[in-house]
């Protein structure tokens, strides 16, 4: 892999992870404290992106670029933990759960859908 | 009344900057300078100010600026001395200035008298402070508990003067010095007997003593606020401050209580609330209580204040009522300066309203 690659892969996460606090602040600044929606709206649009880069077949250095480096850095995995984790202390069990299970289930179906759409195109 | 010793509080967030400097930096930095007798600097775990923006831990996007709270109590012309060098920042946030007294080992112990008055007892101790083979704070907890007191919360400070002397947490040290305030509140002649013991207990005690009224206690009304008009005699705004203990542990529609109520709050049109966790105590008659490793659910006090103009403070205390019916201590103190930063602007002096003596 050539020196730009890598590069690329750092300025491309760099930007994916800035776009990431941007619509997480922007869900959670409107929709309140109340359920971590600012983190599913990541989740699920970085799923239907990824799942939309595999239905289109994109192989190579552009899934490296496009899917590892931008959707990589751009979903989290540990923050949806960790803001379960603490629905949990404030004894919000069924949030906690819902958080879970909707985030399971809708981002199942968002990488599903992102892919029949890169595959009709 | 000529007060002799002020408290002066600063709320602000943690992003919050003056100039080059972090503003909680400089402000300790002035406190340090003007060798304050005891400050401290407290994290909040959720607030909202004057923007009505919701600070909180629960969500990480929102936990990038949580609120700040930094205090500090000594001689009036020394607080004076400070306060006139944090006015002059730009900066946001708030500035009250309260009425207090410092303790030191001899001083003797005047305690607001008055029927039906309480005080609040502030203990500043160092994190790794011992007595008796425990911490510190956990045997003064316990001292306060037997002497009937009404409740007392554990506050781990980040920042702040002892003595004069600063002491600042870092990330790999044994932090032992860096301060650890205990807030207790109970009727004057119970603090009094305390205050007592905790001078055999202590070696080098530093303790602050200040008037407040206790309006409920486990659910019960014991009081409302106090009436306050909204200016004094001489035509000084007077202000009110509504304190909530309460634990992580208690809910309110099956979410902690004090997330409940900073909501709440911040749906009215309450001016600004900050939650802060401590990690010991008790309030009403419970056990002390605090985290263990590795639990599910969190069993920390919570610390929550509202500051706003009587008026204010008198609506808040209905919604504050209504979420209290069954746990809760609650109390109300009269705050006699306030100023507000923000926009450009940034209060030039804090004249101290007095009222009925």
């Amino acid at each position: 892999m050539s020196a730009w690659l890598w590069l690329a892969v750092g300025g491309l996460g760099g930007t994916a992870a800035i776009t990431r606090f941007l619509l997480d602040s922007a869900v959670s600044t409107r929709a309140g404290a109340e359920f971590p929606l600012g983190t599913l709206a990541v989740n699920l649009s970085g799923a239907l992106v990824l799942g939309l880069l595999d239905g289109l077949a994109v192989g190579g250095n552009l899934l490296l670029l496009a899917g590892t480096a931008t959707i990589g850095s751009y979903t989290t995995f540990s923050t949806w933990m960790l803001e379960t984790q603490r629905l949990v202390e404030d004894a919000e069990a069924v949030r906690a759960a819902l958080n879970c299970l909707l985030s399971l289930a809708a981002g199942v179906g968002a990488a599903l859908i992102g892919r029949a759409i890169g595959l009709s195109l | 009344m000529s007060a002799e010793f002020l408290r002066l509080t600063t709320y602000f967030g943690e992003r919050d900057r003056a100039g080059e400097a972090l503003l909680a930096d400089r402000l300790l930095d002035i406190y340090e300078a003007e060798r304050l007798q005891a400050s401290v600097l407290l994290r909040g775990i959720e607030g909202f100010g004057r923007p009505h923006q919701l600070h909180t831990e629960r969500l990480l996007s929102l936990s990038e600026d949580l609120p700040l709270v930094a205090t500090a109590v000594d001689r009036r012309e020394r607080i004076e001395a400070a306060l006139a060098r944090v006015l002059e920042i730009k900066r946001r946030g708030l500035v009250t200035l309260e009425r207090a007294r410092v303790l030191d080992g001899e001083t003797a112990a005047p305690v607001p008298g008055g029927v039906g008055e309480e005080a609040k007892l502030t203990i500043h101790l160092g994190r790794r402070e011992r007595v008796a083979g425990r911490p510190a704070y956990a045997a003064v907890t316990d001292l306060l508990r037997r002497h009937g007191l009404a409740g007392a919360t554990v506050l781990l400070g980040v920042d702040g003067t002892r003595h004069g002397r600063r002491a600042r947490a870092r990330f790999f040290a044994r932090n032992a010095d860096v301060p650890v305030v205990v807030v207790a509140v109970g009727s004057g002649a119970l603090v009094a007997d305390a205050l007592a013991a905790l001078r055999g207990l202590l070696e080098d005690p530093l303790l602050t003593l200040e008037r407040v009224r206790v309006c409920k206690r486990d659910g019960e009304r014991l009081a409302t606020p106090q009436a306050l008009p909204s200016r004094d005699e001489r035509g000084f705004q007077m202000w009110q401050k509504l304190t909530v203990y309460t634990s992580h542990a208690s809910t309110h529609d099956g979410r902690p209580l004090h997330a409940a109520l900073v909501r709440r709050l911040r749906a009215s049109s309450a001016a600004g609330a900050t939650s802060l966790c401590g990690i010991w105590g008790f309030h009403g008659d419970h056990e002390p209580h605090g985290d263990r490793l590795l639990q599910l659910r969190r069993h920390v006090p919570v610390v929550t204040t509202v500051i706003d103009t009587p008026a204010g403070a008198a609506r808040s205390f209905e919604i504050i009522d209504e979420l209290t019916a069954e746990r809760g201590l609650v109390t109300s103190e009269m705050v006699p300066a306030l100023g507000v930063f923000g926009d450009g602007e940034r209060p030039h002096h804090l004249p101290l309203a007095s009222h009925g003596g």
